[in-house]
């Protein structure tokens, strides 16, 4: 028993480990940053694969421990995520303190990890901290520069609020279930008490922070324009994928019961308004950016809304959707995330106008860049487009979702106007001459999202059919001696 | 059920309405009966403190907060480590590994501080 919780939690233990070494090598050796990031991406590397080689599943000390198949694929996403963030941080975090910012992205790792491999309210909130607490530092961490210091706060401060909301939902869901595990939650299914609802709404509100939907999106914009632009990166690509699974697990089997339908209010009408919310003035915001980062995060807010409105349809195909979308979602943002670190350390800036002549100055990056923005925008052979067609496709089979269907198809088409405006800035306007272009980590492994994207567009099958088969499971399990 | 609410609003009532009473009266009493003659030693602040010198917008060192946090790593060793002990004979080996994983992860924290240079006092 025991034995079989540490080795469903090694590629866990191994990250911890090679954080303390990442510490310790940060104290040791202070000026190696070459043999530091490699130090992380090995033990990085080794998780994976321990992940890979020990694919032990099933449920420990009560649910505090629950890996299936679905939540192992979604630790590895998040580990891949997390080290993109390692690689882009070698490019972005400065020389004093480096050691201590490649560990803290392994710690937040660690927790959105946790988070994918727990079926206890308790142990779902412990693993929210850890994974806020290191974003947080993470985000202050050029703590000297005040916008930094201001995005440290600011998601401190709401961050620590929402964690409030969370943890009182959580407390009266359990005052009245009697159970913080949430397939006893289910079960209990009661008559749908008052006091339950508030639970779960205060619940949703909590959440709604980890994945920037409207009423708790204040932070987005000035976090990702202020932070540290790899944290921002982590923010919002391996967040996001840890908040959105965890709001599709614990709608899918714990609150199931309460989804409410068109004459009894549940979950389903409140995320649909949401949603709606955040659709809305995501992409209205964005339109006036002139920041490419904070253009980022009004888009983080509307995608936020896409995802809220494929779980609101509680359709069990729309989970699927909602899933796939939000890793190529993450794929697609990190993406974009690593050119802007590039342009940032050549062109100095991350305002639209330092985005001028990229196409001349450094072809392969444009054309990377172009791939990210078409497919947030949804333009049809890449990968948010097929993502974006099976979440609302699916989210139609419940009919009563269909206006927010149109009011998203709608605001997506404003979206492309400002996903465009950058690109002309990037392929039309000339920039200035003689800008010197390096070689760094960051270009390779942007080329390698860009092409990830690609793939996903051409054959979605790729990713959708380990989804389909690790999420519903067949009837009779292969047995295997 | 209904009664045990009916007296617990009855007592918040009454603890509402009882300090209400004496205040309500020494506030007749001062508007009635004294007249207000404020003077410097009336109104010096005698008993409750010493008069206050200077502006209170002082900036003071935040650096000891530091030194609190690792004193945190040797506060919760000892929470941990007196039942560890008192237990001791009766625990199997793999409470003995764990705990020696909790003192690796504090004894590394307080080391990496250390060598930080964060106990030098600035």
């Amino acid at each position: 028993m025991m034995n079989e919780v540490v080795q469903v939690l090694v590629p866990q233990a191994i990250l911890v480990l090679t954080a303390l070494v990442v510490l310790g090598l940060g104290v040791s050796v202070p000026k190696a940053r070459k043999p530091i990031t490699a130090a992380t991406l090995f033990g990085g590397f080794l998780a994976a694969g321990s992940g890979l080689l020990f694919p032990l599943n099933g449920s420990f000390l009560h649910g505090m421990v629950a890996v299936d198949p679905l939540s192992r694929m979604f630790q590895l996403v998040i580990l891949a995520l997390a080290l993109v963030a390692v690689v882009y941080a070698g490019d972005t975090f400065p020389e004093r303190h480096f050691a201590e910012s490649l560990a803290l992205i392994l710690f937040g790792a660690v927790g959105m990890m946790l988070l994918c491999a727990t079926d206890d309210l308790l142990m779902i909130f412990l693993a929210l901290e850890l994974t806020s607490i290191p974003l947080y530092v993470l985000a202050a961490f050029q703590k000297s520069g005040r916008s930094s210091a201001e995005a440290g706060l600011k998601y401190f401060l709401i961050g620590s609020v929402s964690a409030a909301f969370l943890l009182y939902g959580f407390s009266l869901i359990y005052g009245v279930s009697g159970t913080t595990h949430l397939a006893e939650i289910a079960r209990f299914s009661g008559p749908a008490d008052p006091l339950l609802l508030a639970g779960i709404a205060l619940s949703l509100g909590g959440l709604a922070f980890k994945v920037a939907a409207v009423p708790f999106q204040l932070w987005a914009p000035d976090v990702y324009e202020g932070a540290p632009t790899a944290a921002a990166a982590l923010i919002a690509s391996g967040s996001k994928v840890a908040g959105i699974f965890l709001l599709a697990k614990l709608l899918a089997t714990g609150l199931a019961p309460w989804a409410g339908s068109p004459v009894f209010p549940g979950w389903s009408l409140l995320l649909g308004v949401v949603a709606a919310a955040s659709i809305v003035l995501g992409n209205i915001a964005a339109l006036v950016q002139s920041n490419v980062k904070r253009l980022l995060a009004y888009s983080a807010i509307a995608h936020a809304g896409y995802l809220l409105l494929g779980l609101a349809s509680g359709q069990p195909a729309s989970f699927v959707a909602v899933l796939f979308y939000v890793v190529v979602y993450a794929t697609t943002t990190a993406g974009a995330f690593g050119v802007v670190i590039v342009v940032e350390r050549e062109h100095g800036g991350s305002r639209v106008d330092d985005f001028n002549g990229l196409a001349r100055s450094s072809p392969v990056l444009a054309i990377c860049l172009l791939v990210f923005l078409a497919s947030l925008a949804g333009i049809p052979p890449l990968a948010g487009f097929i993502g974006k067609f099976f979440l609302f496709s699916s989210a139609l089979g419940n009919p009563g979702i269909l206006w927010l269907v149109v009011l998203a198809l709608a605001a997506n088409a404003i979206s492309l106007y400002y996903y465009l405006i950058v690109l002309k800035h990037v392929f039309v306007v000339p920039g200035p001459d003689g800008v010197p272009t390096r070689s760094s980590a960051s270009r390779t492994v942007v080329a390698v999202l860009a092409l990830a994207v690609l793939v996903l567009g051409f054959f979605p099958n790729l990713l959708l059919s380990p989804l389909e088969r690790a999420a519903h499971p067949p009837a009779v399990p292969a047995q295997t001696p | 059920m209904t009664n045990d609410y009916l007296l617990l609003t009855i007592f918040l009532a009454v603890a509402v309405v009882f300090p209400l009473i004496p205040l309500a009266m020494a506030w007749a009493w001062a508007r009635l009966f004294s007249p207000a003659k404020p003077g410097h030693d009336k109104q010096s602040a005698y008993e409750c403190g010493i008069e206050s010198t200077g502006p209170a917008r002082v900036q003071f060192q935040s650096h000891y907060y530091l030194y609190a946090l690792v004193f945190l790593v040797f506060d919760v060793e000892t929470v941990f480590l007196l039942p560890f002990a008192a237990a001791f004979l009766d625990l199997p080996v793999s409470a003995f590994l764990s705990l020696m994983v909790f003192l690796f992860l504090l004894a590394e924290g307080l080391v990496w501080a250390w060598a930080k240079g964060i106990l030098a006092w600035k």
